[in-house]
């Protein structure tokens, strides 16, 4: 009973606000907003440097990810660690350390000068602070998707002659696939909500680097019903990419997890 | 349902600054009034936010006894839906151009902002800096020339103070009681008086207030002459004595 309570009330504390978003935004509006410049130039942009970070993040994350989970050396933990402190950061605090480290004045400013690379209030600026702050919800996830693996499987296979290359390709990657792909959705939703370290570090400006969450933050100043038309846009494009990727991983890899759409990402 | 509206009943009475009513006198107030209003009088709870945010929330019926805001705008806004009283003028503020201390980009005058590849910062057309801005843009006669430079249009001044403070900007237009604070990181170039716009900041008492009489007394502090005082050190101006 208690439990029941208890799950009832999560539930609807989770759904009702974004309910109540699509309460006031009629449907035929929402569509409407699509035609707003400000909204399509926020969501292009969103679009855009999400998936260019994201990529990278998968990229580099994946084989970082296999490495952290297969080999035992000293300090592994404190290296594993290290990789999650942003997700205990505000994203305030990353948007100022970008800045202390690839702004004009940081920590790389005279070498990035000297190559006429500026990356302030560019979309760049943009995909380092997305990046930045997602790549440690996927990092987490893809370590534990890949400690998950089966040792012998990865071991018959190097017997069979596999290099280590093509084990981690043809072997480790689709075994932790379902681990793989549950992360990866929850850092790209991580990702396209970005706000704090954006604002600080790439600035707001339409077309370039206003972002999604930008443009609502910017137009809660001259018009309420446009950032609530853009909040609902944003519940349905953070909901279409999450039940895809779910969906894709679902349908493309067996997962260990009883239930469909959350692959759980160990065993 | 109801067991979540129970929740929140219980959370709405353990938490005193969640209600109203039995609360903290409380004073809803420009950003730009940050650091001179707790001088003026440091008894009442302040909300420092965008007058346009603190409008909003005034409407959506925020526990606010005064509003102060950044321009006539809101608050006269207010004003005609019976959401405050009749707005008074009681300071007022200019805008400056603030670069970086080193002034990476070389700029004398507003009119050096012209140039092509200067980085310049200004606010969002939806907040009175903004607006303020484009308007003081138009009267010089460069908005073409200026907004072609923009690289960033921030929801608040602080936003704009901040990234030229930390030199990734090369200019932004701020108040002038802004760029006090960051004196040590910024330099400061004037604007000609006659391009200036009229800045006034106004303050009323909400309507739904049950605590009039405490807002009324402390709407005399901030028009007193010891309020005058304490506003113009700050750098602001002050109306004329009515």
């Amino acid at each position: 009973m208690f439990v029941a309570a208890s799950a009832a009330i999560a539930f609807t504390f989770l759904l009702l606000p974004l309910a109540a978003i699509f309460l006031r935004v009629p449907v035929l509006d929402l569509i409407e907003q699509l035609g707003n410049d400000v909204a399509r130039d926020a969501l292009l942009v969103s679009l855009k440097t999400s998936a260019i970070a994201h990529a990278a993040v998968l990229l580099v994350g994946t084989p970082t990810a296999y490495l952290l989970a297969r080999r035992r050396f000293r300090g592994r933990s404190l290296v594993v660690t290290l990789t999650e402190i942003p997700l205990v950061l505000p994203p305030a605090v990353a948007g100022i350390g970008l800045l202390a480290a690839f702004g004009r004045f940081g920590l790389l400013g005279d070498e990035l000068n000297a190559l006429g690379i500026q990356i302030g209030f560019t979309q760049l600026a943009v995909i380092l602070a997305v990046a930045f702050v997602e790549s440690p919800f996927y990092l987490r996830g893809a370590i534990a998707a890949f400690e998950a693996v089966d040792d012998n499987l990865i071991f018959a296979a190097r017997t069979l002659g596999a290099g280590p290359w093509r084990v981690f390709l043809r072997v480790a990657v689709p075994l932790a696939a379902g681990g793989l792909g549950a992360a990866s959705a929850l850092a790209l939703a991580r990702g396209l909500g970005e706000f704090g370290a954006t604002i600080i570090f790439a600035g707001s400006l339409q077309g370039v680097t206003q972002t999604l969450p930008l443009a609502i933050y910017a137009e809660l100043d001259t018009d309420f019903d446009v950032a609530l038309a853009i909040s609902a846009l944003f519940v349905v494009v953070g909901a279409a990419i999450l039940i895809g990727l779910k969906a894709f991983t679902w349908a493309r890899f067996d997962s260990t997890s009883p239930s469909r759409l959350a692959p759980s990402t160990s065993r | 349902m109801r067991a979540l509206a129970a929740l929140f009943a219980i959370l709405a009475l353990s938490l005193p600054s969640a209600t109203g009513a039995g609360g903290n006198f409380t004073v809803f107030a420009a950003a730009s009034l940050t650091d001179v209003f707790p001088k003026i009088d440091s008894s009442p709870r302040y909300s420092f936010a965008g007058s346009d945010q603190l409008a909003l929330q005034i409407r959506q019926g925020a526990p606010a006894d005064v509003y102060a805001a950044a321009s006539p705008r809101h608050p006269q806004l207010l004003y005609h839906d019976g959401l405050v009283s009749k707005p008074i003028t009681f300071a007022t503020n200019k805008l400056i151009v603030i670069v970086p201390r080193s002034n990476p980009a070389g700029i004398d005058s507003v009119y050096d902002l012209r140039r092509s590849g200067v980085k310049v910062v200004i606010g969002d057309r939806g907040v009175p800096i903004g607006l303020y801005t484009r308007q003081l843009l138009d009267a010089l006669g460069i908005t073409d020339g200026v907004m072609r430079n923009v690289v960033s249009q921030e929801t608040d001044v602080k936003g704009i103070v901040s990234k030229v403070a930390l030199g990734e900007a090369d200019a932004g237009f701020v108040y002038i009681t802004d760029a006090k604070p960051v004196a040590s990181r910024v330099r400061r170039i004037q604007l000609p008086d006659w391009a200036q716009p009229s800045i006034r900041y106004q303050i009323a008492i909400v309507s739904s207030t049950p605590r009039k009489v405490g807002a009324r007394a402390f709407i005399r502090k901030v028009t007193s002459k010891r309020g005058r005082t304490l506003l113009r050190r700050a750098g602001f101006g002050v109306p004329k004595k009515r």
